[in-house]
């Protein structure tokens, strides 16, 4: 006769493994649908499909990757220096009040975001700009990043403040030398979480932005001051071009769903690789 | 000149408001290695803490009194100054582990400025390293995260970190505690040898009268927040005058 014990043991790694594969097979079956998808669509019309502005993606292409730079240079100095704020004068009014917007912003619908920054923004300068909707994909950012470097440098045991205090480090030599140094691959986790959270969003770009799908934001003679004209962004492109009737259409959605992943995937990967992980 | 590096002045100490030290007068002697011996929550670590102010970094703690330290009071002057020529090795070894074993060593040099060159550099953690007995066993893997060391290469890495200062105070807050007998005795002969030939002073803190008698030049025997007998560790550990002490030493309450 198997000892009960044994039997229970069993039967609870087998529920956990099965619910394991369960969990992660629709994820498995997302992104294979979108590479097979994808790599058909670029495979039927060719590269055309990804650089053109006529009768491809290109400028929805373009505005992504100038929304991801604009929108990680707003937000991640920002998001990572109110983290180490609020975790390292966590009794501070000035913290205490910080982390209770923060943690409201986390709450609010994204759709409202683009709102606000159209009130603020798009409307006293009459046009869209990429800017705009950087600024509220920034606001996207914020929240999720802070709270994960806050809770990162948290993580990090006392032991190790108390050491670089007992040799004479200032409080910011402490802090910056020490407790984030340690807490680097959680804060670099953080910044990508919040970064593909952002970057995947729509809806803080419908009335930011301007959709601007057929021309490429290059109106100025100053390169910088292109990101005041209107561009587009691929996830934008893929929600609107999905609900079209033409097959084209969504063939330009698939393939704009594979470069997003790609690019996703490839950002990832190197950070991973970049930030090494400390062992405590 | 003062024949006392250290010495406090009626220190009391509350931490959220419970009275922890109570009215101590503690002195430890030049180039010597006083130990401060006492029971699990007697206040020991935190006598240790207030003659480096690192018990300012814990929030609601109070400090009255005077801690001087070459006859200057230290809590009117920078406790960050103060920290730089008072190290201290901590209970729980704890090396910086996003660093290598070379860094560990370097980062305090290098902060405060101490040296000018690589060279320079390269020489003081070599002796810091030497001093600590740590040497021969990581010169051909400096490089290496502190991690992949044992508890008491650890520890040992620990104190050359608080030696690379060439501080004029070190203090040990129970640094054998958590860590094999053979290393712990490695720590107790190394600190011996700095004082002999550096001149450093040292308050070593520890619960086991063995170690105290081992280690000691003179002895501080603290109970329930008061410092009960202090003296030469010969006459603490010959006839204490204190029964508490005599008790403790008999291994009777800790
Ligand atoms: N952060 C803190 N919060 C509240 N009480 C504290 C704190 N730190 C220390 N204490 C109290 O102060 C007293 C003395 O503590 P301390 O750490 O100095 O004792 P110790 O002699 O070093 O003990 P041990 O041998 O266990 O290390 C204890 O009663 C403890 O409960
Ligand atoms: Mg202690």
């Amino acid at each position: 006769m198997a000892d009960p014990r044994i039997i229970k043991e069993k039967i609870f790694l087998v529920t956990i493994f099965a619910l394991t594969i369960l969990g992660i097979l629709p994820v498995f079956h997302v992104l294979a649908e979108v590479i097979i998808k994808g790599s058909e669509a670029i495979a039927k019309h060719g590269l055309g499909i990804l650089t053109s502005t006529s009768n491809g993606i290109l400028a929805s292409l373009v505005g992504s990757a100038i929304l991801s730079i604009l929108a990680s240079l707003l937000g991640i100095p920002l998001a990572i220096a109110a983290g180490l704020f609020v975790a390292e004068f966590s009794d501070t009014k000035l913290a205490k009040i910080t982390r209770v917007v923060s943690r409201s912003l986390l709450e609010v619908p994204t759709v409202l975001l683009g709102m606000l920054v159209y009130i603020i923004m798009v409307v006293p300068m009459g046009s869209f700009s990429l800017l705009a909707g950087a600024i509220a994909l920034a606001l996207v950012m914020l929240p999720y990043v802070m709270v994960h470097v806050e809770q990162a440098i948290e993580s990090v045991p006392p032991i190790y403040r108390e050491a670089g205090y007992s040799i004479g480090m200032t409080r910011a030599e402490v802090l910056l030398g020490v407790v984030a140094g340690i807490a680097r691959r959680g804060i670099a986790t953080g910044v990508l979480m919040g970064f593909a959270k952002a970057m995947g969003e729509t809806a803080p770009l419908l009335f930011t932005i301007g959709a601007a799908r057929t021309t490429l934001p290059c109106s100025h003679s100053i390169p910088l001051a292109n990101v005041l004209d209107p561009g587009d962004a691929v996830p934008l492109m893929i929600f609107q071009y999905a609900q079209m009737p033409q097959k084209m259409y969504h063939d330009m959605a698939w393939a704009g769903s594979l470069i997003l992943v790609a690019a996703f995937l490839a950002v990832f990967i190197a950070v991973r690789l970049l930030v090494k992980e400390v062992k405590t | 000149m003062e024949r006392d590096a250290v010495r406090t002045e009626n220190l009391n100490v509350w931490i959220h408001g419970k009275h922890v030290l109570k009215n101590i007068n503690f002195r430890a002697a030049v180039s010597a290695i006083t130990v401060i011996m006492g029971p699990s929550g007697s206040g020991k670590s935190t006598l240790l803490r207030s003659i480096n102010r690192l018990i300012e970094i814990v929030p609601g703690t109070k400090v009255e009194g005077k801690v001087y330290i070459f006859g200057r009071d230290i809590y009117s002057d920078d406790p960050y100054r103060v920290r730089r020529y008072v190290t201290m090795v901590s209970q729980t070894p704890n090396p910086f582990p996003h660093m290598s074993i070379y860094e560990n060593v370097a980062i305090g040099p290098k902060l405060h400025r101490l040296v000018r060159s690589k060279e320079e550099l390269d020489k003081i953690v070599r002796w810091a390293l030497e001093k600590a007995m740590l040497w021969d066993e990581v010169k051909d893997r400096l490089n290496d995260p502190p991690t992949r060391l044992s508890g008491g290469q650890q520890q040992r890495l620990c104190l050359a970190r608080a030696l690379a200062l060439k501080p004029r105070i070190l203090l040990l807050d129970e640094p054998t505690a958590n860590i094999d007998p053979v290393n712990a005795r490695k720590i107790e002969e190394a600190i011996k040898m700095l004082v002999k030939e550096e001149g450093i002073t040292v308050i070593f803190v520890t619960h086991t009268p063995a170690q105290a008698v081992r280690v000691a030049d003179f002895i501080a025997f603290i109970y329930n927040g008061e410092l009960v007998e202090y003296g030469p560790a010969r006459e603490i550990a010959l006839n204490p005058r204190h029964r508490l002490t005599e008790m403790y030493l008999r291994g009777e309450i800790g």
